[in-house]
């Protein structure tokens, strides 16, 4: 067996993180939670790590994946704390991949096929295996569960079984093993496969099961079990290779027999569920030996309640009938997005302007008055300080009140049981995109800002979707950008104004379907609006502990992540403004012109002439959009020397120097070349902060040739509107 | 046929005329040829819900027309049931 398996997965512990190759001491033991999606693994892991966990990509992905260290007691109190790392793997239904998320997950699992004692170049953990899998189950549907059970069982690695979902087994009326209690069911299981099968109760860790999950992982460390009735290692599944290059004819006749072996488990399972005795033998490679001895002394194997049993809808059916109708479905699902849209701009913004009026005033005015006393007040010390450093933290401070209003609201949205169903309800939409039912929902909330659109593209299944739309979000005209539209069409369209903003708003749309179907065809051709077969999670009410703590986890990540881009930038751009061009002034002392920005701005300038825009102030203002739309306005004050406008709406003085320089710059033809320097505003990148976040999302490449390929198309649609809107 | 289905109809697969991949994938997540499910929801462009085993399937309009059935009477295995 090789010992070249696929690159390691990142795995956190209490002093920082290191990777599956830095072995030197005994590593902690790893635990893989592996499961279909929406069987409740993340809150699972939750549970098990508390606030000892961290987010990052998958190596060479941007898979995101939750790290965690999971801490219990040793035996005997004097004992340290066992630590194991765990790692929470993307949903799956099956390890041969058909996604880079899935890719992720059979890799990693296969990777610790590969780490077997036996194998030399792997370190081992104390316990004498590098991991143990944990395969996490819903209770609710076992038999759909089973076949990824078997396929994680062929690959040899040590696995305990968790159950979960027992909350809502005991509502799930039409479920086939919903009438058994979890302990009875697990006995059940336990008999007819061989492993340990832990019923966990991770929303409500008071009812556990964690201890004796934890009891179990270290036991199959210790001494390795298999599943009943799967040969290891007859074939491993999948040797590194995806569906896509499968045999996959071949590939279905060796599952039949998983399938076989999952319809003799169910079968069992059956057996004990209805009452009826367990056959001693039912074939030669799997008995259906009697659960009792599998369970905790004392008990009995007991089942639920028959009353109220049946094969009938159960209340997720009858919920929706209502939030799947034909009719009632889409208005739902818009109003869904129409909350979040909301949510996002008009619930946060009271708390960022708070948190805009604590940084950049209050602190901004302690900071300013403490260099007062060291006499640096007015120095470009202090310009560094406040208006570079305190800026940047200020900036991404704003945000995240956003950022938490959008995770919580997703989370929401996912927990419930209800994005499933939006992804049903919007895919006949997205489909000529290529793109899951989802995806609408960032492209909407992109509409307010695209900060937590680029948050909302983690809903979506597998990353080149993600990619796709995230790519597409910034095409979305952001509320920030109506600021410059109001400025420009109150100025140079006085009496059409509204019309020319609603077909900023058109074009948005526009541009967001042309590009992408253009990235459809070309760079996206392997993303196909294939078949829709969703599994949809029953309804279930949100937990808010473990809500808040995703939520912190998520707005962390954000913090980390995109703050030091954000500020890095924030500063750099300050840099350019103080430093002078000329020797004449002192740092921070030049006037915009006369600073590095303004001799960048006055160089842009003849590349946008094409546009009828080519003036320095258009091209500062441009600049100071790429940090944040917001301050576009103020931008164009502050280099027309004229008061900013309260409502820009209503210029004044700003309006008509606009006008004249446009007009000047266009040689009579202000209007197209306002029209052309909107477009360009809505086509170009939206701010420094999205950048920050597309790019911890996305990677470095990405983001940068899409920033390219922004402004190349934001300046040839300018050019092109200015073109033809001059000529008419 | 799956789409010509009420609401309720309880059915027995019987084929899917899918690609292979996407057949594959169907049958791993556990609706496979003679598998017993029952019609829980028409929903908008021909998508339809059907309940197997306790799990919901939401599979839309084309992907429904794909899969064949035929009706079936009372069942007898709890793990078998819709």
């Amino acid at each position: 067996m090789s010992c070249h398996g696929p690159a390691p997965l990142p795995v956190a512990d209490r002093h920082g993180t290191h990777t599956a190759d830095d072995r030197t001491s005994p590593a902690p033991l790893r635990v893989l939670l592996v499961g279909g999606p929406n069987v409740g693994k993340s809150t699972l892991f939750n549970a098990l790590t508390g606030a000892r966990q961290r987010t990052t990509n998958a190596p060479g992905t941007t898979v995101e994946l939750a790290t965690g260290t999971w801490r219990t007691a040793a035996p005997g109190s004097r004992d340290p704390a066992i630590e194991r790392a765990v790692v929470d793997l993307p949903g799956t239904y099956s390890l041969l991949a058909r996604s880079a998320d899935e890719q992720v997950t059979a890799d990693a699992v296969r990777e610790l096929a590969w780490q077997a004692p036996a194998c030399a170049c792997a370190a081992t953990s104390r316990l004498g295996v590098a991991g143990v899998a944990v395969v996490v189950l819903d209770s609710t549907a076992l038999a759909r569960s089973l076949y990824l059970l078997a396929q994680v069982a062929e690959t040899g690695v040590p696995l305990v079984v968790a159950l979960t979902m027992l909350d809502l087994a005991a509502t799930a009326t039409d479920s086939p093993t919903g009438a058994m209690e979890p302990q009875a069911l697990a006995a059940a299981l336990v008999a007819a496969i061989g492993v340990p099968v832990v019923p966990v109760d991770a929303r409500n860790r008071a009812h556990g099961g964690l201890r004796d999950l934890a009891r179990a992982v270290d036991e199959v460390a210790a001494h390795p079990t298999h599943v009943t009735g799967i040969d290891v290692p007859a074939r491993t599944v999948s040797d590194g290779a995806t569906a896509a290059v499968l045999d996959l004819a071949q590939e279905l006749t060796h599952a039949e027999t998983l399938f076989a072996w999952v319809e003799r488990v169910a079968t069992c399972l059956a057996q004990v569920t209805t009452g009826l005795a367990p056959a001693s033998d039912t074939d030669a490679d799997l008995t259906c030996e009697h659960p009792r001895r599998h369970l905790p002394s004392g008990r009995g194997l007991r089942g639920r309640s028959s009353s109220g049993r049946s094969s009938g809808p159960i209340l997720s059916d009858r919920i929706d009938t209502v939030l799947l109708n034909p009719w009632a479905g889409i208005p739902v699902f818009l109003g869904v997005v129409w909350l979040l849209f909301e949510l996002t701009t008009r619930l946060a913004a009271p708390l960022q302007d708070v948190i805009d009026r604590l940084v950049n005033g209050a602190l901004a005015s302690a900071v300013t008055a403490l260099l007062g006393l060291v006499g640096l007040d007015d120095s470009w010390v202090q310009g560094l300080l406040v208006n570079g450093l305190l800026a940047g933290v200020g900036t991404v401070m704003t945000f995240v009140p956003v950022m938490a209003v959008m995770f919580a609201a997703l989370g929401v949205l996912e927990d419930s049981g209800y994005l499933a169903r939006a992804a049903f309800v919007a895919d006949r939409v997205m489909r000529s995109l290529g793109l899951d039912g989802r995806a609408l929902l960032p492209l909407i909330v992109g509409f307010g800002c695209n900060l937590p659109a680029f948050a909302a593209t983690r809903t979506l299944p597998n990353a080149r979707q993600r990619l796709l739309t995230g790519l597409l979000v910034p095409l979305t005209s952001c509320s920030a950008r109506l600021t410059v539209y109001v400025l420009l069409a109150g100025a140079f369209f006085p009496d059409h104004a509204g019309t020319v903003i609603f077909a900023m708003y058109v074009t948005s749309v526009l541009l967001v379907l042309g590009g992408g179907l253009a990235l459809r065809r070309t760079l996206f051709r392997d993303v196909q609006a294939g078949p829709l077969i969703l599994i949809l999670p029953p309804y279930q009410r949100p937990h808010l502990r473990t809500l808040g703590m995703s939520v912190r986890l998520r707005v962390g990540a954000f913090v980390i992540g995109a703050g030091k881009i954000i500020v890095a930038t924030m500063l750099v751009v300050w840099l350019l403004m103080a430093l002078p061009a000329t020797g004449q002034y002192a740092v921070g002392d030049a006037p915009v012109a006369d600073s590095l920005y303004g001799r960048m701005a006055s160089g842009i300038a003849p590349v946008l002439a094409p546009a009828g825009f080519g003036n320095d102030h258009a091209a500062a203002a441009l600049m100071t959009g790429f940090v944040a739309k917001e301050v576009v306005v103020g931008s164009f004050a502050q280099s027309y020397a004229v008061p900013e406008p309260g409502d820009p709406g209503r210029a004044g003085t700003l309006g008509e120097r606009l006008r004249d320089s446009f007009d000047a710059s266009s040689r009579g033809h202000g209007g197209a070349a306002a029209l052309a320097f909107m477009i360009f505003v809505l086509a170009y990148t939206p701010c420094v902060a999205a950048l920050a976040e597309q790019r911890r999302l996305f990677g470095w490449r990405p983001t940068a040739c899409a920033v390219g390929v922004q402004i190349i198309a934001a300046w040839v649609l300018a050019v092109l509107v200015f073109q033809v809107g001059s000529r008419l | 046929m799956l789409p010509e289905s009420p609401v309720g109809a309880k059915l027995r697969v019987t084929g899917v005329r899918l690609p292979l991949a996407d057949a594959f994938r169907l049958h791993e997540m556990g609706v496979r040829l003679g598998t017993l499910a029952r019609v829980t929801q028409h929903a908008a462009f021909g998508g339809r819900v059907i309940a197997v085993a306790g799990s919901r399937y939401a599979l839309d309009g084309g992907t429904a027309a794909l899969i064949d059935v035929e009706p079936v009477g009372p069942l007898s295995s709890p793990m078998t049931r819709p």
